[in-house]
């Protein structure tokens, strides 16, 4: 018996010695290149071909995030980034939770139509799109604002059904008593309802957070002067501008980067929740 | 206050009114103004003609369309990939141990950082003197220095490693989700019963996955069929036609050459296409051809 266990005890810990191996191996696969990337931007004057390759920097020094702070004018293109990010993020969450509150507790003649109609539009592809959408904006007069960059995805159809999930999932006592009180619908929506579903709402700001963050070829598209970019748009602009300042273009990655990373970390529980809730939907 | 303003109905179309405004004309609308415009040779610079199936004959002559199709549907390879190896990822960071929420973070980051900051790490690694080329050599997979991004043969399968190593950490989740979703005393019952770790995930995990499987291979497959921000980074097509997928050359013919009539036409028959690999998906599940019953 005791040999037994022994043994047992042997095998649990060889199994476990075996999964931490795979998932630091793994870690290092996932994460090294950005390690790899940041100890090149802390290292000024260090070659990115270095032989061998520096994972680990051996010496940190800021210089190349100053310069490349000088010389880029980031102020100007973080405000462009947050200012069309906070826009696409407000949009998305005010029209998703409005057009999904009906459709999930409303019941009207046309209800079932317009759901039909928004499943479709998540099978059917476009890969035309981007051509109408710029035909759209452009005769919109909206081409070179932010206004323009935002709006083809002010609302996806995927939030939407997010909403409508989470909304279904609220009991309708909520919206009867609000009515017992006599407070209009819109009233109901704003100060009984959502504020059931701060989750979901946060779920949709992250998405779309990084979405419009990270987006680069639209904003490239709409807008003419490269003054108004976006960090990831300018970015590609850095690579053309100084090719083999390595430490600069590194630097600059980087700052562009970190703030999208740093947001995750913090909200990543109530990501992770609103995936798990999303697929179920 | 008109009575017919008090009822249900109205006040839902007015709740609906402006997210389904912007979705009829940035989702609706280009999906049938598509249909009209890829008969015509509309371009920004000259007058607009009807021009019947013109553009869809030229298509079918365009050597390169032809190439950009292929190349897409060559991409598909990497659908497979990436399921098993997240679902063995989801496996792995499923366990209760002692900081398993650490490696689950570290292997998303690369799914929230910006593609052209992937592809830039990722073009400096792959260089000829990058990181890759000497981690190779000195293990001894390969003698000489290989441009990896700059040869026909390779370049394509390096966009397809990139988009698998981006996007692990995406499937991973929605798997993990599923993986929790699971109730333990099925394995507690099998494992009673004496069954092995490799039947455990054959006959319950994967059976019980499978309406995950359906949804992350359909989403990676429209990925990789319409695969483009990081091909028009990288390697714009190139070198000559070796990743010219289809997204990059009809952004190319629509956006670059304002070409709009020619590009629309080519973007229905790539809509056509994905359509109809949607529904093989869909029928290959129902058959159960993706779990071992």
């Amino acid at each position: 018996m005791i040999a037994n266990r022994g043994m047992k005890q042997v095998k649990t810990g060889v199994r476990l010695t075996i999964v931490y191996v795979l998932l630091v191996a793994l870690a290092l696969f996932m994460m090294g290149p950005f390690l790899w990337l940041l100890s090149v931007s802390l290292m000024p004057g260090k070659n990115v071909f270095a032989n061998p390759p520096a994972i680990l920097p051996t010496f940190i020094d800021f210089d190349n995030y100053v310069k490349v702070w000088q010389f880029m004018n980031f102020p100007k293109y973080i405000y462009n980034t947050v200012v069309i990010t906070v826009l696409g993020v407000v949009t998305n969450v005010v029209l998703s939770s409005l057009t999904a509150y009906p459709l999930a507790t409303f019941r009207f003649k046309g209800r079932d139509l317009v759901f039909t109609l928004l499943v479709a539009t998540m099978i059917i592809p476009s890969s035309t799109a981007m051509i109408v959408h710029y035909l759209t904006i452009q005769s919109l007069h909206l081409t070179g604002s932010f206004l323009g960059v935002v709006l083809p995805s002010a609302v996806s159809v995927f939030n939407i059904f997010l909403m409508r999930q989470t909304f279904l999932g609220i009991p309708s006592d909520v919206r009867d008593s609000g009515k017992m009180d006599g407070a209009s619908e819109f009233r109901i929506w704003l100060q009984l309802i959502l504020p059931l579903v701060k989750p979901a709402i946060a779920v949709i700001s992250l998405l779309e957070m990084m979405a419009f963050w990270n987006n680069f070829l639209w904003p490239i598209v709409v807008l003419d002067d490269p003054q108004k970019y976006p960090l990831a748009a300018a970015l590609t602009f850095l690579n053309g501008q100084f090719s083999y300042n390595f430490g600069w273009i590194a630097a600059g990655t980087m700052i562009s980067v970190l703030p999208i990373i740093i947001v995750f970390l913090f909200t990543q529980r109530y990501y992770m929740e609103g995936m798990a809730g999303a697929i179920k939907g | 206050m008109y009575k017919w303003m008090r009822s249900e109905s109205f006040t839902a179309w007015a709740f609906m009114a402006p997210g389904l405004l912007v979705v009829a004309v940035f989702v609706f609308w280009p999906i049938i103004y598509g249909i009209p415009l890829s008969f015509t040779d509309y371009s920004v610079i000259s007058e607009t003609h009807y021009v019947g199936v013109d553009n869809f004959v030229n298509a079918f002559k365009d050597h390169n369309f032809i190439i950009s199709l292929w190349n897409s549907l060559l991409y598909v390879i990497v659908v497979p990939i990436i399921q098993i190896l997240s679902i063995l990822m989801a496996i792995l960071v499923n366990g209760k141990i002692p900081g398993v929420k650490f490696f689950r973070t570290a292997y998303y980051i690369p799914v929230v950082t910006s593609m052209v900051a992937v592809a830039l790490i990722w073009s400096w690694l792959l260089s000829n003197n990058g990181v890759v080329n000497f981690l190779l050599i000195k293990v001894g997979i390969i003698s000489d220095q290989v441009s990896w991004l700059a040869t026909s043969n390779t370049a394509l399968f390096v966009l397809m490693f990139i988009t698998m190593w981006k996007g692990l950490g995406y499937y991973m989740m929605l798997y993990l989700a599923g993986l929790q979703g699971i109730p333990s005393d099925l394995y507690e019952a099998a494992r009673v019963d004496g069954a092995s770790r490799l039947r455990l995930i054959l006959n319950i995990t994967i059976p019980l996955l499978r309406p995950h499987i359906l949804f992350c291979t359909l989403i990676s497959l429209m990925g990789a069929i319409r695969v483009f921000d990081e091909v028009y980074i990288l390697t714009k097509g190139g070198p000559g036609t070796s990743t010219l997928t289809s997204s990059v050359y009809i952004f190319q013919k629509g956006l670059e050459q304002f070409n709009f009539g020619y590009a629309s036409a080519l973007g229905l028959i790539v809509s056509v296409i994905i359509a109809v690999f949607s529904v093989l998906v869909f029928r290959f599940n129902r058959k159960g051809g993706v779990n071992p019953y």
